[in-house]
């Protein structure tokens, strides 16, 4: 695809320090010569390689490393190790695309290139001219990954510094991105039972509908996208609404959720303001009529741009948040450790994701309380929008708490809504910064927050949710990867092979123990209005304030309406996501993996017994032979009988140079990261109760 | 024995009638309360009452409210929910039910009217009626009850002045009438001297408790002396302390000038690697030092050994002033007082969290005593910790390393007894530092509290690792702040022995019928006060289920003798002549200064003048190394240590490691209630739950192999037309053994509880009753009619001497 070859071959000398390890001293002695070949996917292509690389073990003051060769292809970076290849312990929960040296194309946030001991973050114009003696990448998933090009040949470490910088930095095009290459089949048995509902077809929004039962229109006018582009191809407006073609070019109602009282919930797109404005008001005022015919003729409109964070404000805020958490070494992460609660509060991401829950509380309120119909409105109507209406349906219906659910969400109001995935996420290194913006990542940092307060409410657990974001980087779903369904459809025809694995959700998910009559409940809220017991409601946070508190008269009931508290110590941050790479804070054999895994013992204890107890009942004459089993399967668990606090991520195998107590004797330890295999079972992790 | 339990059995059957008596006397103050009664303890008197009162429950609780009658007696503030059990008469009192708190807990009460929110004092006067009362107490639980608009407007005006009026708030002295409304009655009185020790834990009370500590810990060299028996030498030391084997205690008398206040360096615990964990004073330094006293000193300083670490608690540690101001912001920010309208953004929560300090006082003491339960794993060595008074510090991080180090400290009984060694006994002011009194702040720093929240934050991490459970430790915590408990009324032993009453004498099991006090007039102010750790009589037995792991219970095993395992350490160390080497950890570094034994430092003594030498810099390095090579702990390497049950627990105390105790400081403040998950009765914790169905499958598992012959006799008794006699004999004989077999199954199924499943399939296969059983009906009943090879095969494993030995007596 890109011949790396053909760049030119002037070689600038690169100065370095290097650094004498004992490593060095056994390479001269033995060069490897037998490269060792990444295992591809299927459709993957290998550009370049270079050998030896050293890969640093995460703290650069000690300068130790493995040795091993680097690739670069068209799906990945990867590392592999020359040293004997480490047996993956727990095979289960390995992540089935990518392993713990794996960094693929699309997972890299930022490149640092070391020059003489400063670090430079690398850009188009530095790639031409030297390459760097290491280079540093920091991933979108937060891992820290630094790679030492000293070694060897200058050619090769030219050669891959380049490859990396170019597919990972330029802006490229989408056709390049590997989805579109990669030819690895869905298992037939994935085809064949999809409970996800992708709302692709006029069925699934009927079904909706009929689930919720509202009473709206479903359009199915725009199959061909001659409404707009950046509607779905179909989708649900107030039945009051007349001629659609009339009000091209304009935002319309769309429907995204009824309440069981019959008000509804809408967001649109609000036209853009350089309208004339008495066209403008008609127009919102045929809007705000339609929204209102839906129940009682009542309706509350939102503009939400106007109350919640820019996607800017979103964007900067993140980026200060995640800085605390790339670590490149442990040094760094001791000094900042003396101000770690100030600094995280100073970033404003947590007070961001309060916002938005905060304002989804109020429109629960206004659905659930007042009975009125809800618009939302925004811009593009496809940012925050999708954010607050997905929030307030998880809070109010339980069906979107269990993990079909929550799929047929994610795809219902952000798959199907046309949140610009593409734009957002930057998945092609566009340099416009403007409209990159991790917003669906704050919608799965809100709905974390609810996971965290409500955990028994919900059938799926966090290490779902860590997992559902790092998949939005994977370039192998076509789910995270367009920016609407027009972009989606016009792309997809114009591509040869449609081999797209159409779920972001690759193996079949196991039924947890949930209680299962959780996937047919029905609502149960009763409406009391208890008297306000304290108080005086002179702002709105005054009002959603007593609306929470008399939510929390009530026995808290998992199945019906759900809000989360937004106190200042209950906001918190998402541990497992953030600190999963960072070996000083796994608690090794503790946290709550470890009640975890006596809970996963007890289980399988009680289906063992049970079993016997069948076996028992059934047949006189008892086999002697299930003790064998019972024994097989507490090996499979003993041997994770101590696992760190960061389980599915990443294992304690070689964090033997862990210092746990940080006193200034031990800074200058050394240590080795623990960058590990990541799960794509998350379903496992189901939650409990 | 015997005869004691037939006392209690009579003050048992006598409390009821005296109850009566006194509730008939309260029903003077309460009217109605034969409609919902409450459940008295003797000589209570109920002030006040008022109905359909709704209680706000916490979310650990369940959320949501509950209604039910409110009380206000001399003692405490009591709530009965409607649809509660009609209390068993003859049950033991318990002073507090599942939703009372004591008046000498409540640190404020607030009354909420239509419009306003007023801070209600004795002498102010309400001029409203108060739609809900919110109690705000010491121990920073938020109680929350709401008024009925049924509810008689005079109730919910006087209950609050009731309430208001009785507290007590900061009166100096008003202590002993609230300790006399709880424990004064003589039926009281008579109910506690009649309770007994639990003899589970260490009390530390008599030299025996100290022998047995050094019979645990495998050490030896050491000796219990008793020489402070009479408190002469130092005030503050306990009875008995542990020294050196070869001091006599003449000469372990002279020392006692040299430290602070007479605490000599005294031996609390051994590591299973060989070393001693000490603790002391700082020196006294304006004194002369003989000869023999400088061998003493040095004797009882290095004990057996020959290497000493001195670690200084004195500089890094926060002092208690820091601590009790800590506390005080810390307790600010999560009261949300809705009183005082100060409240702290949500947005800047975490900055003003990190402000107060209490995170990072925690985090330094954690990491102070992981510091010294690496070293300790060094083995060959004293580790004696200095703190000027050794009554704070010392404390907290001696228990700590314990805490880390000594899995036996890691269950109830075992940590009653570190606490009752390290805390109780070893002197730490409770009494100043709680101050219960409030005649001075100056004192007051809740150490123990900082402590406790240490423990939590290790609990927080290794939850497995525990017996105990965060439950506990929120009882514990919540019972510093009620005065009724000798173990923390006092500030130090000698104290509580020289109460008229002599708790430790009054417990102590007697021999014969025990005589009712009737040195009661005598002293009627002072009502004998329980030890803390009575908690049967705190607390509800459904509360106290709830303090010890539902499974996983720790095993402890046999600690190690003459801490010969790990001595992989040089030998150059400690074998080089008899003054051994002395080092100061301080600032995570060691050094050598030379003044760090004053007898030693310059021209004090000439004795040791020819053989003091600067210590090689080789044994400092290897110090460090020995500190560093724990820290750097591979556990999952080496499969030895994994199992280690030594391995100490090392906290994590990075930023996002040390947590907010959110269970204990924001239980239940108003803004935050949504964090756990409700463990009220009806739903228990996924871990109860699984626990029990394992529980319930395996004792149906063992029945239902016993059946199993019982099924067959049913399904044969009509083809069989035996006489009934016979088979009534082979019925009861079975039975019998049957039942007597599910009784040994009990404690057998509940000792594995916490192995692992496979000894235990292994145990019910080759249970040795099991077969004699089925030998049994075979021979006098199913004899030739059901041929069960494989049972036959099966029980084969099965220690065939016993068989018969059992068949002889069955016949």
């Amino acid at each position: 695809m890109l011949s790396l070859g053909s760049v030119g071959a002037k070689s600038t000398k690169p100065s370095f320090v290097s650094y004498v390890t004992p490593e060095e001293i056994k390479l001269e002695k033995e060069p490897p010569k037998k490269l060792k070949h990444p295992d591809l996917l299927p459709g993957e292509v290998e550009f370049c390689s270079a050998n030896p690389i050293l890969k640093y073990t995460q703290d650069d003051l000690s300068q130790r490393g493995v040795f091993g060769t680097l690739f670069c292809t068209n799906f990945r970076i990867t590392f592999i190790s020359d040293e004997k290849s480490q047996e993956e312990t727990t095979k289960t929960f390995k992540n089935k695309l990518y392993g713990e040296n794996d960094i693929p194309l699309m997972f890299v946030d930022h490149i640092y290139g070391v020059y003489d001991e400063k670090r430079k973050l690398i850009t188009g114009a530095l790639v031409k001219n030297k390459y760097p003696s290491k280079i540093i990448i920091h991933c979108k998933d937060l891992r820290v990954f630094q790679f030492c090009l000293t070694y060897t040949k200058e050619e090769d470490a030219k050669k891959i510094f380049q490859g990396i910088a170019h597919h990972c930095l330029e802006e490229k095009s989408l056709k390049c991105v590997f989805a579109f290459s990669y030819t690895g089949t869905p298992s037939p048995e994935m085809q064949r039972k999809r409970e996800t509902i992708l709302f692709d077809s006029p069925e699934d929004w009927t079904q909706e509908m009929k689930r919720t039962k509202a009473n709206c229109r479903l359009v199915t006018e725009n199959e061909n996208f001659e409404l707009s582009q950046r509607l779905p191809k179909y989708f649900v407006i107030p039945s009051a609404l007349g001629d659609l073609f009339s009000y091209q070019g304009k935002g319309f109602p769309i429907w995204c959720w009824s309440h069981y009282s019959g008000c509804a919930l809408f967001k649109a797109s609000l036209p853009p303001v350089t309208q004339e404005d008495g066209d403008f008001q008609k127009h919102f005022d045929i809007m705000i009529n339609a929204v209102a015919h839906n129940y009682l003729y009542s309706a509350k409109t939102e503009d939400l741009s106007e109350s919640l964070p820019t996607i800017q404000d979103i964007q900067q805020s993140y980026n200060k948040f995640k800085q605390f958490f790339l670590i490149e070494n442990s040094t760094d992460f001791w000094l900042s450790d003396m101000k770690w609660f100030s600094s995280l509060e100073s970033s404003g991401w947590l007070d961001i994701i309060r916002q938005c829950l905060q304002k989804a509380v109020e429109v629960v309120e206004c659905l659930e309380k007042d009975n009125t119909n809800v618009l939302i409105t925004e811009e593009e109507g496809t940012d925050l929008c999708c954010v607050i209406s997905s929030l307030v349906q998880i809070m109010l219906d339980p069906y979107y708490r269990t993990l079909m659910g929550f799929q047929s969400l994610v795809q219902k109001e952000w798959v199907a809504g046309c949140h610009a995935f593409l734009d957002r996420c930057n998945h092609l290194h566009q340099k416009d910064k403007e409209c990159y913006s991790p917003v669906f990542l704050l919608f799965l940092e809100c709905v974390w927050q609810l996971v965290q307060q409500h955990s028994p409410a919900f059938q799926f657990s966090e290490t779902y949710l860590t997992v559902l974001s790092d998949s939005v980087h994977m370039p192998v779903f076509s789910t995270f990867l367009f920016n609407s369904a027009h972009h989606r459809e016009s792309v997809l025809k114009h591509q040869r092979q449609l081999s797209l694995p159409s779920t972001a959700f690759k193996t079949p998910f196991k039924k947890g123990f949930f209680k299962d009559e959780t996937d047919s409940l029905k609502k149960m809220l009763r409406v009391k209005r208890l008297s306000r017991w304290m108080g005086s409601p002179d702002s709105t946070a005054a009002i959603s304030r007593e609306f929470y508190e008399s939510w929390q008269q009530r026995p808290l009931d998992y199945h019906g309406l759900l809000l989360p508290c937004l106190d200042g110590p209950a906001v918190r941050v998402w541990m497992q996501r953030y600190l999963r790479w960072i070996p000083e804070v796994h608690i090794l054999g503790g946290g709550s993996v470890a009640v975890m895994t006596k809970l996963m013992e007890l289980l399988s204890q009680v289906q063992d017994l049970k079993r016997v107890l069948e076996q028992r009942d059934s047949s006189q004459a008892a086999k002697p032979d299930h003790r064998p089993y019972i024994q097989h399967r507490l090996l499979s668990f003993g041997s994770s009988g101590r696992l760190p606090s960061s389980f599915p991520f990443a294992y304690s195998r070689n964090r033997s140079f862990k210092p746990i107590i940080p006193t200034g004797l031990m800074q200058c330890l050394m240590l080795t990261d623990s960058l590990a295999s990541q799960e794509d079972e998350a379903s496992s992790f189901v939650s409990l109760v | 024995m015997l005869t004691g339990s037939k006392t209690t059995f009579k003050v048992r059957q006598m409390v009821p009638d005296m109850k009566e008596r006194m509730m008939s006397h309260s029903s003077l103050h309460a009217r109605g309360r034969d409609v919902l009664g409450l459940c008295c303890l003797p000589g209570e008197c109920v002030l006040q009452r008022a109905v359909l009162v709704r209680k706000k429950l916490s979310a650990k609780e369940g959320g949501g409210w509950l209604s039910g009658t409110l009380f206000c007696t001399h003692f405490r503030v009591a709530f009965v929910p409607q649809d509660s059990q009609k209390p068993d008469d003859n049950a033991d009192p318990v002073l507090l039910g599942d939703h009372d708190v004591a008046l000498a807990s409540i640190d404020k009460v607030v009354a909420v009217g239509p419009s306003r929110t007023k801070l209600v004092t004795p002498t102010c006067s309400l001029k409203f009626t108060p739609e809900e009362l919110v109690l705000y107490c010491r121990d920073l639980r938020v109680l929350c009850f709401l008024f009925d608009r049924l509810t008689p407007d005079t109730q919910a005006v006087e209950i609050t002045y009731t309430i208001a009026k009785t507290y007590q708030p900061l009166k100096p002295g008003t202590i002993l009438s609230f300790q006399n409304a709880a424990l004064g009655s003589i039926e009281m009185k008579q109910f506690l001297s009649n309770r007994w020790h639990d003899p589970n834990m260490n009390w530390f009370e008599c030299s025996m408790g100290w022998e047995q500590e050094l019979e645990r810990t495998g050490a030896s060299g050491w000796r219990v002396s008793s020489v402070n028996d009479r408190f002469e030498m130092s005030t503050s030391l306990p009875r008995f302390s542990v020294v050196p084997q070869r001091l006599l205690d003449t000469e372990l008398k002279k020392t006692f000038a040299h430290f602070n206040e007479g605490r000599i360096p005294r031996w609390c615990w051994r590591h299973p690697h060989g070393s001693d964990l000490l603790r002391m004073a700082s020196f006294q330094n304006n004194i002369y030092h003989e000869k023999d006293d400088i061998r003493n000193l040095e004797s009882v300083l290095f004990g057996g050994q020959q290497l000493c670490v001195i670690v200084d608690l004195g500089e890094e540690m926060p002092s208690p002033a820091d601590i009790q101001l800590a506390h005080t912001r810390l307790r600010t920010l999560c009261l949300g007082d809705i009183s005082s309208s100060v409240s702290v953004p949500d947005d800047k929560w975490l900055s003003t969290l990190e402000s107060t300090r209490w995170l990072d006082y925690t985090r330094c003491c954690l990491r102070k005593a992981a510091e010294v339960a690496c070293l300790l794993r060094g083995g060959h060595m004293t580790v004696v910790l200095q703190e000027p008074e050794d009554r704070d510090m010392n404390c907290v991080v001696c228990s700590l390393v314990q805490v880390m180090c000594d899995p036996h400290c890691r269950t109830v009984a075992g940590f009653q007894s570190l606490v009752q060694k390290e805390w109780i006994t070893a002197g730490h002011k409770f009494l100043s530092r709680i101050n219960y009194h409030r005649e001075s702040d100056k004192e007051e720093a809740p150490v123990f509290l900082l402590f406790l929240d240490c423990v939590w934050q290790l609990w927080a991490q290794y939850p497995a690792r525990f017996q105990f459970t965060e439950d506990y430790l929120l009882a514990l915590h919540d019972s510093v702040h009620l005065p009724l408990f000798s173990s923390f009324l006092a500030n130090s032993q000698r104290e509580r022995c020289r109460r008229p009453q002599h708790l430790p004498q009054s417990y102590t099991p007697v021999n014969g019928l025990r005589e009712l006090p009737v040195g009661a007039p005598e002293e009627p102010v002072d009502p004998p006060f329980p030890p803390v750790w009575d908690w049967a009589l705190q607390y509800s037995s459904l509360r106290r289920s709830r303090f010890t792991q539902p499974v996983s219970q720790p095993a402890c095993p046999p600690p190690v003798l003459n801490g010969n395992l790990n001595t992989n350490l040089d030998r150059g160390w400690h074998n080089d002549g008899l003054p051994g080497s002395v080092f100061l950890l301080s600032r995570s570094t060691f050094s050598h200064p030379s003044n760090l034994l004053p007898w030693r430092s310059g021209n004090s003594g000439s004795y040791w003048k020819s053989h003091r030498r600067a210590p090689s810099s080789e044994s400092l390095s290897g110090l460090e190394r020995l500190l560093r090579a724990c820290s750097l702990s591979e556990p999952s390497e080496n499969p030895s240590t994994l199992h280690d049950p030594y391995e100490p627990l090392l906290p994590l105390l990075l930023g996002p490691c040390v947590r907010v105790w959110r269970g204990c400081y924001l239980r239940s403040a108003l803004h935050a209630q949504a964090f756990s998950h409700p463990t009220s009765s009806c739903s228990q914790h996924p871990l109860d739950q699984l626990a029990w169905e394992v529980q319930q499958l395996r004792e149906k598992l063992a029945q239902a192999s016993h059946r199993r012959p019982e099924n067959q006799t049913k399904q044969q008794e009509p083809r069989r037309l035996e006489p009934n006699l016979n088979q009534n004999a082979n019925n009861g004989t079975f039975l019998f053994s049957s039942s007597s077999r599910t009784s040994q199954q009990q404690p057998s199924s509940q000792g594995a509880a916490h192995s692992s499943v496979i000894p235990k399939a292994q145990r019910t296969a080759s249970d040795p009753p099991r077969p004699v059983q089925r030998n049994n009906g075979k021979h006098t009943f199913l004899f030739g009619h059901q041929q069960e090879p494989q049972s036959g095969q099966r029980y084969i494993p099965s220690p065939s001497a016993k068989l018969p030995k059992r068949h002889g007596n069955s016949h």
